[in-house]
């Protein structure tokens, strides 16, 4: 086939058929072909299949002057080759048996979604490996590259050494922010110190004042105070029995003691209740 | 009345064939003139059909992609598409069948709800795109879908084999509503 239409393309645009004229457009040429089914049955095709061989060859005449000849016999070789490894495929595939047995509709998808998940992975697998092998070739290249060019001035090592700058001041920047953030936290943990610190003072001040008010309370009922207080009670009793006894000692004496003043003072000092001193 | 079988023939050179089924002849004949309208390197034949299976009188080029067109406002549409899905052989749903349903936009109208055809793509195993084929603008953007589709079934897209792409459109598909 590709024999005829390397012919048909030397003969030159006059041998384009008047049909394919109407439907030419810039890049391409493309006719629909209508299959109609009347009633119940089926009529016969009204396209002009019939004439497949001769029109699309006929109108791949065009094609040159748009597309030049050496690119389309490239992209019809591409083509072909595609076409091909599909019928290679396809006849791979149909030698797998299948199984004759009924299956059920269950195990059939999960059958088919085991198949979809290998075709996956292998194509998942095929990505990974052509990436590393487009890796490799960059670098071969990049190699290559450097080895011929003059190392002082070009655009690649004007690139790299932008680079270069741009991530050291990245680097420097990040630094510094870095610094920022551990004053910051230095900071911030003297401050929870100092307020850990003040909490334990307040807490120390409230146990003393604590201890103090209990020890006053136990204070009050010790037996030493009770003791003393009995030997103070009894001693202002005596005192006021002795106050009494001079009284009644200057009163019987029949003395005018309000004449003479120290005696006055005496007296009247006597009859102070001890009890309210 | 034969079972359509993908790469029966021998390709056309540069030829891509497209074949759309669909009950509604007006919707078919548009998006076959928008699709034709594209500019594509290799040239582009357009088969239409009402239902499958097709008469085997005639000599037809290998067909390398077949779109089931279902319009939600018909059932009929549905019925259709689901009957003539029995003609087809196995190997063409390794890649080389899409559901296309047409008239989601207007909700009020649709007699079959999404999810049908949802499902039916999901045991198909097949993409299934939606599109309001009525404007233009939609239409423009599926024609240029499918072209690139077809030209990849075809084998013009070298190195991208219909089963790669049938894998790559399955990548942002949900999981059934069942099994959520």
């Amino acid at each position: 086939m590709l024999s005829t239409a390397l012919h048909q393309f030397t003969r030159g645009p006059q041998s384009i058929l008047p049909e394919q004229r109407k439907g030419q457009k810039a890049n391409n040429s493309a006719r629909p072909a209508m299959e109609p089914q009347a009633d119940d049955s089926p009529d016969s095709c009204s396209a002009d299949c019939g004439g497949a061989g001769g029109p699309p060859l006929g109108a791949g005449a065009g094609e040159p002057r748009s597309e030049g000849r050496l690119a389309l016999l490239l992209r019809l070789r591409a083509q072909i080759k595609q076409q091909l490894l599909e019928y290679k495929s396809m006849i791979d595939a149909n030698e797998e048996q299948t199984p004759d047995q009924i299956i059920q509709e269950k195990q059939m998808e999960a059958k088919v979604k085991d198949l979809e998940n290998e075709i996956e992975e292998v194509k998942i697998a095929f990505d990974m490996k052509s990436l590393a092998l487009s890796r490799m070739q960059l670098s071969a290249a990049l190699k290559n590259d450097l080895e011929k060019i003059n190392t002082e001035s070009s655009v690649l090592m004007n690139t790299m050494k932008e680079i270069l700058k741009l991530n050291k001041s990245v680097m420097k920047l990040q630094q510094e922010s870095w610094e920022l953030e551990e004053k910051l936290l230095d900071i911030r943990k003297k401050r929870l110190q100092l307020k850990h610190a003040s909490e334990n003072k307040l807490l120390e001040i409230q146990t003393e004042k604590k201890k103090r008010k209990e020890e006053l309370n136990s204070m009050g009922n010790s037996d030493k105070i009770k003791t003393m207080q009995q030997i103070l009670q009894t001693e202002m009793e005596i005192a006021t029995v002795i106050q009494h006894v001079f009284q009644n000692i200057i009163l019987g004496s029949k003395v005018n003691w309000a004449a003479d003043p120290a005696l006055k003072e005496t007296v009247l000092q006597l009859e102070k209740d001890l009890t309210t001193i | 009345m034969s079972v359509l079988r993908p790469l029966d023939k021998l390709p056309c050179l540069n030829t891509a064939t497209i074949l759309l089924v669909g009950a509604e002849d007006a919707l078919l004949q548009q998006l076959a003139d928008s699709m034709l309208k594209e500019d594509c390197a290799s040239e582009l034949r357009v088969h239409l059909a009402k239902s499958l299976p097709l008469p085997s009188n005639v000599n037809r080029p290998r067909i390398d992609l077949v779109v089931f067109v279902i319009n939600l406002h018909s059932r009929y549409s549905l019925q259709n598409a689901e009957a003539s899905l029995h003609h087809m052989d196995t190997s063409f749903f390794l890649g080389r069948v899409c559901f296309l349903a047409t008239g989601a936009g207007q909700d009020s109208h649709c007699s079959v709800h999404h999810n049908t055809v949802r499902k039916l793509a999901r045991t198909y195993r097949s993409p299934l795109l939606f599109c309001d084929l009525e404007v233009d603008a939609f239409r423009a953007s599926l024609a240029q879908r499918l072209v690139r589709m077809l030209q990849i079934c075809a084998g013009h897209v070298p190195g991208v084999s219909a089963l790669n792409l049938l894998s790559l459109l399955r990548g942002s598909e949900s999981p059934p509503p069942e099994e959520l």
